[in-house]
C-alpha cells in the first residue's frame, strides 16, 4: 500500500501539444481512484506519467514520500494492467504469471507460492498449464491483474482494463476488480471512460476534459454536485437535460416553460435577476404531474424504467429533453405529458460552473 | 491449495510441485546440445581428401541416420520437456547407438588407408578421430543425462500427483 501524490503535474510533448495541465491529487494509502472522462481527455497519458513511461514535463509526483518523478518504471514498485492484457503467448499462464518475479531472479519456490497465492485469489489454479489463446477475456485479464499481483506493488495502475470485453463479462470482472481491492487493501489507480465503472469501482473520481481536472470528489459528490456543466453531462446515464433559463423573481423562464423557484432557490440565484443561467435536471429527476408540457417523440421500456425521449412542446432542438419515469410506460409519439423538476442543478452560463450545490 | 496450506509448504515440496507447472527445460536442452554435437561429428567427419573412401552404401546410411538422429532427439526433447517418460525411454537406446557409432566410421577410417595423389594416407588422422569421437561421447551423454534427468523428474512429478490425488 502506498500514498502517491500528484503535484502540479504538466504533460507538453515535444510538438508542444499540452496535454495534462496542472494535475493535483493526494491519494491516500489503500484509496481506489478513477480517472474519468472523454477519450483524449489525458487520463491514459497521466497514468502513464504516474507509470513512468511517459516523461513529466512539470511538477513532482511523490510515492510515500519519495519523489520519483525521474525514477525509471522498473524502480517505482507499481504494476500495470493493460487493455490488450499484454500477455506473453508462448508462455503459460503459470509463466506470464512468474515472469515479472524471474526477471528479478527471485527464488524459484517464492516465486511458486506468490503464483498459486495470486492464482487461487482470481481462481485460476486450474488454468495454470494452459496458454493465453486457450483462455476467454475476462480469464486473459484475470492474468493480468495476478501478474500484477504476485509483484506485490506499492501501486496498482489499470488502463481500461475491461474494454476489451463484452458487457456481460465486464460486470463479473468489474466484481471482481472490486473484490481484489478489499481483499488486498492496495492502493490502485483505475483510467476508464465508461461512468458506470467509475462509479462503482472509486472511492474518489477524477473527471477530465481537455487535460484538465474538472472535479475531484466521491461518485456520489460528483452524481449530486456536479461542479461545472461537464461534469453534470458526463456524469449520468441518460445525461443531464440542460435548457437556457431566465431567472425572474421567483421564477425560472425557460423555452415555452416557467419553473416556480423555492425560497431558497430564489436566494441562491439573486444576484442572477434578470439573466440567464443554464438549468440542469437529470432525467430520474423528471416526474410526471406538473406544468412543463413535453412532446414525446420516443418511448423505450426499460423493465423498471421508461425513457421518454421528446421535447418541451413548442420548442425545437433548444428544448429537447429525456425523462426517465418510473415503471413501464407506454406514451405515443406526439403525446403531451405535464411534468415537473423535483430537483435542479444550476449553472452560470459564461463560466459554466455550477451556481452552488443541488437545491431541492 | 489456501493461503494458509501455501505457507506450510515445506522447500522440498514445493520444488516437486514446481514440476507441476514448470517445464522441464533442462532436459530438453541436454537433448538439443547432443543435437548440437551429433552435428559437429556429422559436418567433421567426411574429409574431401581422401579419395573415394568414403563412397559406399555406408555413407548413405549413415546421411539417414544422422537425419532421424536429430529428428527422434528433437521429438526427445520436446517430450521430456512436457515430463513424457516415454520419449526419455527412447533417449538411453538412441544415446548408446552413439558410442557404438565411434566403432564404424571414426573408427574403420582411423584403421584404413588410401591412395591419394598417388601416396598411401590414413583416412582419418589422430587429430580428426580425436575431434569426432569427443564429439559422438559428447552427444551420447548429453543425450543419456537429458533421458536419466528426465526420467526422475518424470517419476517424482508422477508420484507427486498421485500423492496430491490421494490426499484429495
Amino acid at each position: 500500500m502506498a500514498q502517491l501524490s500528484l503535484q502540479h503535474l504538466d504533460k507538453i510533448y515535444d510538438n508542444k501539444v499540452q496535454a495534462v495541465y496542472d494535475f493535483n491529487i493526494d491519494i491516500e494509502q489503500g484509496e481506489f481512484i478513477v480517472l474519468v472522462g472523454p477519450s483524449g481527455c489525458g487520463k491514459s497519458t497521466t497514468l502513464r506519467m504516474i507509470a513512468g513511461l511517459e516523461d513529466i514535463s512539470k511538477g513532482h509526483l511523490i510515492l510515500d514520500g519519495k519523489d520519483i518523478t525521474t525514477l525509471p518504471p522498473k524502480d517505482r514498485d507499481m504494476a500495470m494492467v493493460f487493455q490488450n492484457y499484454a500477455l506473453y503467448g508462448h508462455m503459460t499462464i503459470y509463466e506470464n504469471m512468474a515472469f515479472s518475479l524471474t526477471l528479478r531472479k527471485e527464488n524459484p519456490n517464492v516465486i511458486h507460492k506468490k503464483v498459486l497465492a495470486a492464482a487461487e485469489i482470481l481462481d485460476l489454479t486450474s488454468q495454470l498449464n494452459k496458454k493465453p489463446s486457450q483462455l476467454s477475456g475476462g480469464q486473459r485479464q484475470r492474468v493480468a491483474m495476478g501478474r500484477a499481483i504476485v509483484r506485490n506493488p506499492k501501486l496498482f495502475l489499470f488502463d481500461e482494463p475491461l474494454s476489451n470485453l463484452d458487457a456481460k463479462l465486464r460486470g463479473s470482472t468489474r466484481r471482481e476488480i472490486m473484490l481484489l481491492h478489499k481483499r488486498l487493501g492496495a492502493t490502485m489507480l483505475y483510467v476508464t471512460h465508461d461512468q458506470t465503472e467509475a462509479l462503482t469501482l472509486a472511492d474518489r473520481i477524477v473527471c477530465m476534459s481537455m487535460g484538465h481536472v474538472q472535479q475531484i470528489g466521491t461518485p456520489l459528490e460528483l452524481y449530486d454536485n456536479p461542479a461545472n456543466l461537464f461534469v453534470a453531462s458526463f456524469i449520468g446515464l441518460p445525461p443531464m437535460n440542460f435548457f437556457e433559463t431566465l431567472v425572474s423573481g421567483d421564477k425560472l423562464i425557460g423555452p415555452h416553460f416557467e419553473v416556480e423557484m423555492s425560497p431558497e432557490q430564489k436566494d441562491l440565484l439573486a444576484s442572477y435577476q434578470g439573466k440567464h443561467i443554464t438549468l440542469g435536471v437529470r432525467p430520474e429527476n423528471v416526474v410526471p404531474g406538473g406544468t412543463v408540457p413535453v412532446k414525446v417523440s420516443k418511448n423505450e421500456n426499460l423493465g423498471m424504467n421508461t425513457l421518454v425521449h421528446g421535447h418541451i412542446d413548442g420548442t425545437g432542438s433548444e428544448g429537447k429533453i429525456v425523462c426517465k419515469f418510473r415503471g413501464w410506460g407506454d406514451y405515443k409519439d406526439g403525446d403531451i405529458v405535464m411534468v415537473s423538476f423535483n430537483r435542479m442543478h444550476f449553472f452560470d452560463k459564461e463560466t459554466t460552473n455550477a451556481i452552488t450545490r443541488e437545491v431541492k | 491449495m489456501s493461503q494458509i496450506k501455501a505457507e506450510i509448504m515445506t522447500e522440498a515440496y514445493i520444488k516437486k510441485d514446481r514440476l507441476r507447472y514448470v517445464k522441464n527445460k533442462l532436459s530438453g536442452n541436454l537433448a538439443i546440445i547432443s543435437i548440437v554435437f551429433n552435428a559437429l561429428f556429422f559436418v567433421s567427419i567426411y574429409k574431401s581428401n581422401v579419395g573415394q573412401y568414403y563412397y559406399k552404401p555406408l555413407i548413405g546410411a549413415s546421411i539417414v541416420y544422422n537425419l532421424l538422429f536429430m529428428m527422434i532427439v528433437f521429438l526427445v526433447s520436446e517430450g521430456s520437456k512436457n515430463y513424457s517418460i516415454n520419449y526419455s525411454y527412447i533417449a538411453i537406446p538412441v544415446a548408446v547407438l552413439q558410442f557404438a557409432r565411434i566403432f564404424v566410421y571414426p573408427m574403420m577410417g582411423h584403421r584404413a588407408t588410401t591412395l591419394t595423389t598417388g601416396v598411401e594416407e590414413q583416412v582419418m588422422k589422430d587429430g580428426q578421430f580425436i575431434r569426432v569421437v569427443i564429439y559422438l561421447i559428447a552427444s551420447g551423454v548429453f543425450l543419456l543425462l537429458s533421458a536419466f534427468i528426465g526420467i526422475v523428474k518424470c517419476k517424482n512429478l508422477q508420484k507427486h500427483i498421485a500423492e496430491i490425488e490421494a490426499n484429495n
